[in-house]
């Protein structure tokens, strides 16, 4: 019989080297995160889909690889690990003792169309911190992120934060028959759509002139959050760190502004992406999302992470041409 | 050095205007270049002339900063792209296409060509009849022609291929226009220079 070492569209096999390198960089990062107080948690591949149901966003929903067990349950494989973990807290919450540090690894499966370069497969390491107080979950949460991205220091990095719900104002304040259009041509950087104002401010520079324009609540979270900036530049010199608000455009806090088509809902705080070298998505991300404890009927803070374990070793293998892309870009 | 993936087929014209527009010399690069890669180190930048169906993939992928595709290509394929700026020249529409002057009865069933079967079973869902979508790679306009469909979604620029054959453009679905893509790591690592050509184009009027 003829044997083929072929795989299925977006999984890849990690042999000697590769395999090597990934488990080398994962102990490190486990290892720092143990240091820092974090415990592991091990998750199931496979999940009832019920409880998920009313947390995922449509996006969410088309990524699933879902099936009907033998025994007529309908399962699917794990896309995410936050909604799985927050899910399996909640009923526990009473009898453990907060804050919870908890650390997870593995693979998360999403059904992509096939295109070169989307994979289905990712191995993920993250990160989770729930009933830390206030802010200081985000803070801490941050930090841990870029310690971790830059365990090792090969390239740089570029961290983009914002919030959630920061441009709700804006975008429901502008007359408009479909708000919602406005929040796709936020996130796709569409200049005709844009217009003038505060919202062009926002597509060009990441923020508006004048912060006031984001309404006073925002306004208000726009400085806590250049606060944070500051000091993280100051911990993580080797990081560029900036904020952009189109980034996160999606991240809504307001059901008039959601499209349906969203991945992630959950996040209500804090928001960070960081990218590195050419790879065109994001090598890591995350945010604090007590939204979700409280559609899963519960009230406490929580904030966290992830980072594809494959995209952090390409970024430091260097997955670009020369010396160009070593530098980050013109800080534009 | 920012990498620029340009389409080799109709789209490159109107992008080597609208870039030019913007203050980018591009010197020597025309349409018909055989050349794949290609160095201008005076703008800044490093061309690959592709076919407009892989541009937004390298894009994606990250081999290309940033692009100028169709925006007909960029649906279909739906990937993750910024889209700040849409082209002025250029300018086609995507039709639904047919050999008589009637869109299909209410509950019909009918067979669409296209070579946009994702714009095209959106497309139908938005209609009373139902269509199996037949993906073609070539000359939709003769799906309908000899009979392999009933009607055919392609891109019109002047309609003299329909009228030429008997076709008739029975509807507008999209307008069509070429427009600068560039994926979110390249426009948060190039951020500033991406913006002055965006200045550009919109002082030269040659996008919106």
């Amino acid at each position: 019989m003829k044997v083929s070492a072929a795989l299925p569209t977006g999984v890849a096999a990690l042999l000697m080297e590769s395999a090597r390198r990934h488990r080398q960089l994962e102990g490190k990062l486990v290892q720092r995160l143990e240091e820092r107080g974090f415990s592991e948690v091990i998750l199931p591949v496979v999940d009832y889909l019920d409880p998920y149901q009313e947390l995922l966003g449509e996006a969410s929903r088309r990524e699933l690889y879902r099936f009907v067990d033998r025994d007529g349950e309908v399962l699917a494989l794990r896309s995410d690990f936050t909604p799985m973990l927050a899910r399996l807290i909640v009923p526990r919450l009473n009898s453990l003792e907060l804050p919870l540090r908890l650390f997870y690894r593995g693979d998360v499966l999403r059904y992509q169309e096939e295109h070169a370069g989307r994979q289905r497969e990712f191995y993920q390491l993250g990160a989770e911190i729930v009933g830390w107080p206030g802010e200081e979950a985000e803070r801490l949460c941050l930090r841990q992120f870029l310690e971790l991205l830059t365990i090792e220091e090969r390239r740089p990095t570029l961290v983009v934060m914002g919030f959630a719900g920061a441009l709700d104002r804006l975008l429901l304040d502008r007359a408009t028959d479909d708000p919602r259009q406005l929040v796709t041509a936020l996130v796709r950087r569409e200049r005709r759509i844009a217009g003038s104002g505060p919202l062009r401010e926002v597509v060009e520079a990441g923020v508006p002139n004048n912060p006031a324009d984001l309404g006073e609540e925002a306004a208000a979270k726009l400085e806590r959050v250049q606060v944070l900036l500051a000091e993280m530049r100051r911990s993580f010199p080797a990081v560029e760190l900036r904020l952009d608000l189109a980034e996160f455009a999606d991240q809504t806090l307001a059901p008039e502004l959601r499209q349906g088509r969203e991945g992630r809902t959950y996040y209500d705080g804090l928001v960070f992406k960081a990218y590195g070298g050419r790879t065109a998505q994001p090598v890591g991300g995350g945010g604090r999302y007590d939204r979700l404890f409280q559609r899963l009927g519960t009230d406490v803070t929580a904030a966290g992470f992830a980072i594809s374990l494959d995209r952090l070793i390409a970024r430091a293998e260097g997955d670009g041409e020369d010396g160009e892309d070593r530098r980050l870009g013109d800080r534009g | 050095m920012i990498r620029l993936a340009l389409p080799k087929g109709r789209n490159l014209t109107p992008a080597l205007a609208a870039l030019r527009a913007a203050g980018l010399g591009l010197d020597g690069l025309e349409r018909g270049d055989r050349r794949l890669q290609i160095r201008f180190p005076e703008d800044g930048l490093e061309v690959l002339l592709l076919k407009d169906w892989d541009l937004p993939l390298y894009v994606e992928y990250g081999i290309a900063d940033c692009g100028i595709v169709g925006t007909d290509v960029l649906e279909e394929l739906d990937g993750d792209l910024l889209v700040p700026a849409r082209l002025l020249e250029g300018r086609s529409r995507m039709s639904l296409i047919g050999l008589h002057s009637e869109m299909p009865r209410p509950g019909a069933q009918i067979r669409l060509a296209s070579k946009y079967p994702n714009i095209a079973r959106r497309v139908v869902s938005t209609r009373p009849w139902g269509a199996e979508v037949l993906k073609l790679w070539g000359s939709v306009e003769l799906g309908p022609l000899l009979q392999l469909a009933e009607l055919a979604l392609d891109i019109v620029q002047t309609g003299r291929t329909l009228r030429d054959n008997g076709l008739i453009e029975l509807e507008t679905v999209r307008e069509v226009a070429p427009c600068l893509v560039i994926n979110r790591s390249a426009y948060q690592r190039h951020r500033a220079e991406l913006n002055r050509w965006l200045d550009g184009f919109e002082k030269a009027g040659v996008a919106e």
